[in-house]
């Protein structure tokens, strides 16, 4: 009899119906004009994608948060690696991560503004920023697991630094790294909403505070409800994409947030 | 032909007090012979694979080949580590090819090689196999075709059988000796089975526990090719299999 419940995709289901439920019954209960029932908030939505303004607004974080997340891959990553297997590589760069690690990175907006202006740019660089951390660190720590053998082996065949790096150390780094990919897109996510909060000019933060500001409180809600799903989708997309790069570990980790 | 010349390894270890792991090892190895190192545990065999293969450092002495001082790791030094050291990513093709590839050989000619060397170890099958669904044996067959592709001169297998069972380990010390006997490389084998040793073996060095100490070298006069079965009926098999193992017995505690 219960046995449908545990076909995958049910409990989820149901935990999210659960949700808006309690959702529904707690708005219907104060109801406050700022505590809008998830229906007030999903009927809102198609109207938003509807507008020309939000669909520009939300592509435009999109936009940014990957650019900053694929700088944070492009730069991160190596540098990680390179920390795994150089110890003075180590040595440099640990004091300014130390450094940087523990500032909330929508601290140094203003700061990055007056560098580079309020636009794309202080905006990527600032989830660049947030992003970059924990992929380092992933990086690091599977750098730093390799198996000293493969090292060895791959020496033998002839292959030089750099080409170790890219065809010995990333691929067996890769589960680790991955890992560090996945906290990264959230980090990244974050830190775009915040920067968008602070330098209002565009962007599903920018518009999410605007509406505050006007009392649009189903727009807020629906903002939200956006974020919350390019939260989502990008972290599907990320798990996707981890399965097919490395099936081949001995080990899966099954992650806290299943999908799909 | 390898020289081996008082060779030394001090280690820094976390503690700040040195160690000494091997201690003065000095012996030539003629081109084409198989040569065991038998020795307990901790007793710096490894090591001295290592240093050969150029992956660590000696802190004293020095070791050429054809008469030049190694620098480093190179081609003509090909590793098997008891670990198998696979590349998990890679398919048993994929594996076993890399290192081809990374000769400069043409993408065709390597697939050919691949396809023979995969016959040879008998995995032709297996070739779109991952590591992590072989067993132990397949894995360092793997390892063994991974290593014989890029046609090193000298092979260091350290305890490649140590991690296998005694059917597996007896088939594979089969299947090493007739590819031995096919090209004739130079093999040095590191092993803590007198009985493998004398099986496979010209020359058996035998070494002292920590620090190693080279303790004798046995000549191991057998004919060849070696049939398991019929040695087992010889007289000087038996006398090589007694000596080492006495040998071998009272060298103090084994550190294992
Ligand atoms: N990287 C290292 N740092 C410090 N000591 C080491 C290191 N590698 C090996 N040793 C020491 O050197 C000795 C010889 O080790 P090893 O060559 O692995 O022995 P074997 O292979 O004969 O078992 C051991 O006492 C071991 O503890
Ligand atoms: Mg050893």
């Amino acid at each position: 009899m219960t046995r449908w419940l545990a076909l995958p995709g049910v409990p989820p289901l149901l935990a999210l119906l659960a949700l808006l439920g309690l959702w529904h019954l707690a708005a219907t209960f104060f109801g406050y004009n700022f505590f809008p029932t998830p229906g007030a908030v999903f009927k809102t939505l198609p109207a938003l994608f509807g507008e020309a303004e939000a669909a520009a607004n939300i592509a435009a974080s999109v936009k940014r948060m990957l650019a900053g997340f694929a700088l944070a891959l492009a730069v991160a990553v190596p540098l990680g690696l390179m920390m795994g297997r150089s110890p003075l590589v180590a040595k440099l760069v640990k004091p300014l991560v130390a450094t940087i690690y523990p500032v909330p990175k929508a601290a140094l907006m203003p700061i990055i503004m007056l560098w580079l202006g309020i636009g794309d740019a202080a905006k990527i660089f600032v989830i660049f920023i947030g992003a970059s951390l924990p992929l380092l660190q992933h990086s690091f720590g599977g750098a730093l697991a390799v198996d000293q053998k493969l090292i060895w082996s791959a020496q033998a065949m002839g292959l030089g630094p750099v080409k170790r790096l890219f065809a010995v150390v990333l691929p067996s780094a890769l589960p680790e790294v991955m890992i560090g990919c996945r906290v990264g897109i959230i980090m990244a996510l974050i830190v775009m909403v915040s920067s968008e909060m602070i330098a209002r000019q565009s962007g599903v933060g920018n518009l999410l505070f605007n509406s505050a500001d006007m009392a649009l409180y189903d727009t807020v809600y629906a903002m939200i409800v956006v974020i919350a799903a390019i939260g989502f989708v990008a972290d599907v997309a990320f798990e996707f994409v981890r399965r097919r790069l490395t099936f081949w570990a001995e080990i899966h980790q099954d992650p806290l947030v299943p999908s799909a | 032909m390898i020289a081996i010349e008082g060779l030394s390894k001090t280690f820094e270890t976390s503690g700040g007090e040195p160690h000494l792991a091997l201690d003065g090892i000095s012996i030539d190895i003629p081109k084409g012979q198989f040569l065991s190192i038998l020795g307990p545990s901790g007793c710096g065999k490894s090591t001295l694979l290592y240093i050969v293969g150029g992956f660590v450092p000696a802190s004293a002495g020095r070791i050429r080949v054809d008469g030049r001082a190694i620098a480093g790791p190179g081609p003509d030094r090909g590793p098997v580590f008891q670990e198998f050291a696979l590349f998990p990513w890679k398919t048993v093709r994929g594996n076993v090819l890399y290192g081809l590839l990374q000769q400069g050989v043409p993408r065709d000619q390597a697939e050919r090689r691949v396809s023979e060397l995969l016959q040879m170890v008998h995995l032709s099958r297996y070739a779109d196999f991952y590591p992590k669904e072989l067993s132990g044996g397949m894995k360092q067959r793997v390892a063994i075709a991974r290593t014989l592709a890029y046609d090193p001169a000298i092979l260091l297998m350290d305890e490649p059988f140590g991690a296998l069972d005694a059917h597996t380990r007896t088939k594979l010390q089969n299947e090493l000796l007739s590819i031995w006997e096919r090209d004739r490389k130079t093999v040095l084998f590191v092993t803590h089975s007198v009985e493998e040793a004398v099986y496979l073996s010209d020359r058996v060095m035998v070494m002292t526990p920590s620090p190693g100490r080279q303790k004798a070298v046995f000549d191991i006069d057998l004919p060849r090719p070696r049939i398991r079965a019929e040695l087992l009926l010889n007289r000087r098999y038996q006398e090589y299999l007694i000596a080492i193992e006495r040998l071998v017995q009272d060298g103090g505690e084994d550190e294992a």
